[in-house]
């Protein structure tokens, strides 16, 4: 008897033990992608990462659209997630077969898996009957199309530049911003000099510090190569990748980033341009309102410019974000209803989008001037598309590693470009 | 004939009653833990992304190339690392301050509260108070180090390879320091004084006295305190996750946070879930010798 329950009780404690360490990585097993079409209704449901300064006029907007079509919609946020947090949870309530009707997501390779698992609806019919095709900027929709399939309605298009402190510039005997890179160079060494860290990014997930390597690459190799490397039609084992890579890790061992970037979180660093901690950042126009104006700024202290890449056309980073719709929405046309109403004119203005890709929704020089100015002077710049959407996630991480082997010096630069060529080679043969 | 009858039914009974009265938690048991082990064992042998509807059965494909996934050997170095270091500093510093708390010590509540206090905090809060602490340019450590002229020694901490699975381990030390402490203190306020009495009389020191006496005393303290340990060393992912996401570059990555990779970030759920069951295997295996004697005393 003793025996017996001996080995019971290990058998039935292994077992416990083998499930629950197991049944941590799964959402309940299924293979079906989450279920069966959901049951029409009045209720849509709608999934994004609106931060805690435009929630409300997003309620807000949503209950307009509820009264003129007759529908309950509730909205779920998860603010400063960022796009390495975001789809997971996504990803999760599509998988359980309670998804959002509608959610909003980044274009390029964080909304590719949506689509490509079909999870996300082929909203085709839904741009001939809006007719968003001619509303809505071409660019944008390409990156949101994938394979061919409009899997999204994009209603921003954010360029990434640089977000400056006037005084810390006027500090550093700077007059205004930089025309060329060796310009951008000197104001660097200004700032030092006057005891300011020039650049402020952080390496905690890799994408922040990733913006100061993508414009490096685009300064050396300029923007047919740069988009060749990108889809891995080029080699990236080359002399521009290896300058780019080179002058990467001088900015840091010129402490014109802040010392130990690769540790540090975006969400502390960025900000510290306001703070006057550092000079400035590579960032989007949504700084304005999130990091200026949240902390009782006024705009005008500070200022913003293109980085400059020496190169024809100018160009500078820059994503789009956008709609999509469940395919198992048993609400699909007034989900698209819902997005026909966001996109347009008046309520792109009303939710004070800092670059929207609806015409006649540009920004409010009254309310948000510095990102007016920036979509007056840069907005219809082309733009390279950021890496981190470039790449699928893994090889994004795979690149994260080799610029932080590279800051750390365990790669040189030539090394730095090698490993790069490997990972892109391996993923485009994929 | 009727007295046979008569017998026979309570026996049954017997039999099946604590099958009837386990049967509640058996249907959740194996609707929560049966059925999702089972299918993550399953889903490991394919090659499922995480998000469609379909997947191909790959068979033992993901266990034979995690042996050639660099981050994975990466990972079962810092794996170890961090078992060894979480479970051998808290235990020993939680028993010595148990037997500091143990003696005639003022404000012996205020202390143990002070010491035990890091256990509950949210780790997410710990990993928070603690990124800042470490932050290179504005942190009180590296600002402590400055001002009393050890420069040379502030360290982007969570910034550099060398340095960030070990910052992060302070904190895992700090708030699992607590645990094993009142485990200690409560044994130790077990044993009987009489055993210190008779060693004191057959003049044993106290160096000895505690080799002879407090550690055989506090072997069942030791088991305890060893196994949760342990499990709480494989489980580790939440503070990697918070302080330093793996890492700079994939420095600090551990099997737990790899998984989560594959699995939510890189759509590769059948890799991931790979990765999971072999987490699952180990620590089973090494769970065993603390089950089988439990089961020994329990016998």
């Amino acid at each position: 008897m003793s025996t017996f329950s001996r080995r019971g009780f290990l058998g039935l404690t292994s077992a416990a033990a083998l499930g629950a360490g197991l049944s941590a990585c799964t959402g309940g097993g299924t293979s079906t992608g989450g279920g069966a079409t959901q049951a029409a209704s009045n209720n849509l449901r709608l999934f994004t990462y609106e931060g805690d300064e435009t929630i409300g006029l997003l309620k807000a907007q949503l209950k307009k659209f509820d009264e003129q079509n007759g529908t309950t919609t509730t909205v779920d946020s998860l603010p400063g997630s960022g796009a390495a947090v975001y789809p997971d949870k996504l990803r999760t309530e599509l998988l359980g077969g309670k998804g959002p009707d509608v959610w909003r997501i980044w274009g390029g390779q964080i909304g590719a898996p949506f689509a490509k698992a079909k999870q996300s609806l082929d909203l085709s019919p839904y741009y001939s009957k809006y007719g968003w095709d001619s509303k809505i900027n071409t660019q944008a929709i390409g990156g949101m199309t994938f394979e061919g399939m409009k899997a999204g309605v994009p209603f921003v298009s954010l360029g990434i530049g640089a977000w400056y402190n006037k005084s810390l510039f006027a500090k550093a005997g700077v007059s205004g911003p930089p025309k060329s890179y060796a310009e951008l160079e000197a104001i660097n060494d200004k700032l030092v000099a006057v005891g300011v860290t020039p650049c402020g990014l952080g390496g905690k997930y890799g994408w922040d510090i990733m913006r100061l390597f993508e414009y490096l690459l685009e300064h050396t190799a300029g923007p047919e190569l740069h988009d060749k490397l990108l889809t891995g039609d080029e080699s990236w084992d080359r002399p521009e990748v290896v300058e780019a890579f080179a002058l990467f890790k001088k900015w840091q061992d010129k402490k014109w980033l802040p010392q130990g970037a690769l540790g540090l979180d975006p969400a502390d660093i960025e900000p510290a341009y306001v703070q006057g901690k550092t000079a400035y950042t590579i960032t989007g126009p949504w700084t304005e309102a999130a990091a200026i104006l949240s902390a009782k700024k006024s705009s005008s202290a500070f200022g913003t410019f293109e980085l400059p890449t020496d190169k024809t056309p100018a160009r500078h980073s820059g994503f789009v974000e956008g709609y999509m719709i469940n395919a198992k929405s048993g609400n699909a046309d007034k989900a698209a209803a819902l997005i026909d109403f966001i996109i347009q004119p008046a309520t792109q203005k009303a939710l004070q989008v800092t670059a929207s890709t609806v015409k006649g929704a540009e920004p409010d020089p009254k309310t948000l001037p510095l990102a007016a100015e920036w979509a007056q002077k840069y907005g219809s710049n082309p733009f390279y598309t950021i890496q981190d959407q470039a790449f699928p996630k893994k090889q994004a991480d795979q690149y994260f590693s080799v610029q932080s082997d590279l800051l750390q010096g365990s790669v040189k630069p030539d090394a730095a470009a090698k490993k790069m060529q490997e990972i892109v080679s391996a993923w485009a043969k994929s | 004939m009727a007295t046979t009858v008569a017998l026979s039914k309570p026996k049954r009974r017997g039999r099946w009653s604590p099958w009837l009265f386990a049967l509640p938690a058996l249907i959740v048991y194996v609707g929560f833990l049966v059925y999702p082990a089972l299918s993550s064992l399953w889903f490991s042998l394919t090659n499922w992304d995480g998000l469609s509807a379909t997947y191909k059965f790959v068979g033992l494909d993901n266990y034979l190339k995690m042996p050639s996934d660099p981050v994975v050997v990466t990972a079962v170095k810092n794996n170890l690392i961090w078992t060894v270091v979480t479970i051998a500093v808290p235990t020993v510093i939680g028993l010595l301050l148990a037997i500091a708390l143990n003696g005639k010590v003022h404000g012996k509540p205020i202390l143990r509260l002070i010491f035990y206090t890091p256990a509950v905090l949210p780790l997410v809060s710990i990993a928070s108070i603690w990124g800042w602490l470490y932050n290179p340019q504005y942190g009180a450590i590296n600002s402590f180090l400055r001002l009393i002229g050890l420069d040379g020694l502030a360290q982007p901490w969570l910034g550099q390879d060398s340095t960030a699975l070990w910052a992060v381990m302070v904190p895992a030390i700090w708030l699992r320091t607590g645990f094993p402490m009142l485990l200690y203190l409560a044994a130790l306020q077990g044993i009987p004084n009489e055993l210190y009495e008779a060693a004191t009389v057959d003049g044993a020191s106290k160096w000895q006295q505690f080799w002879n006496v407090t550690m055989p005393s506090l072997r069942p303290a030791h088991y305890i305190v060893l196994a949760l340990s342990l499990i709480d060393s494989f489980k580790v992912f939440d503070m990697i996750y918070a302080m330093t996401y793996g890492g700079p570059g994939t420095s600090t990555q551990v099997m737990g946070t790899w998984m989560y990779f594959n699995v939510f970030q890189y759509y590769q759920a059948g890799y991931g879930t790979a990765i999971a069951v072999v987490i699952t295997l180990v620590a089973i295996a090494v769970g065993i010798p603390y089950v089988r004697s439990q089961t020994k005393e329990a016998s």
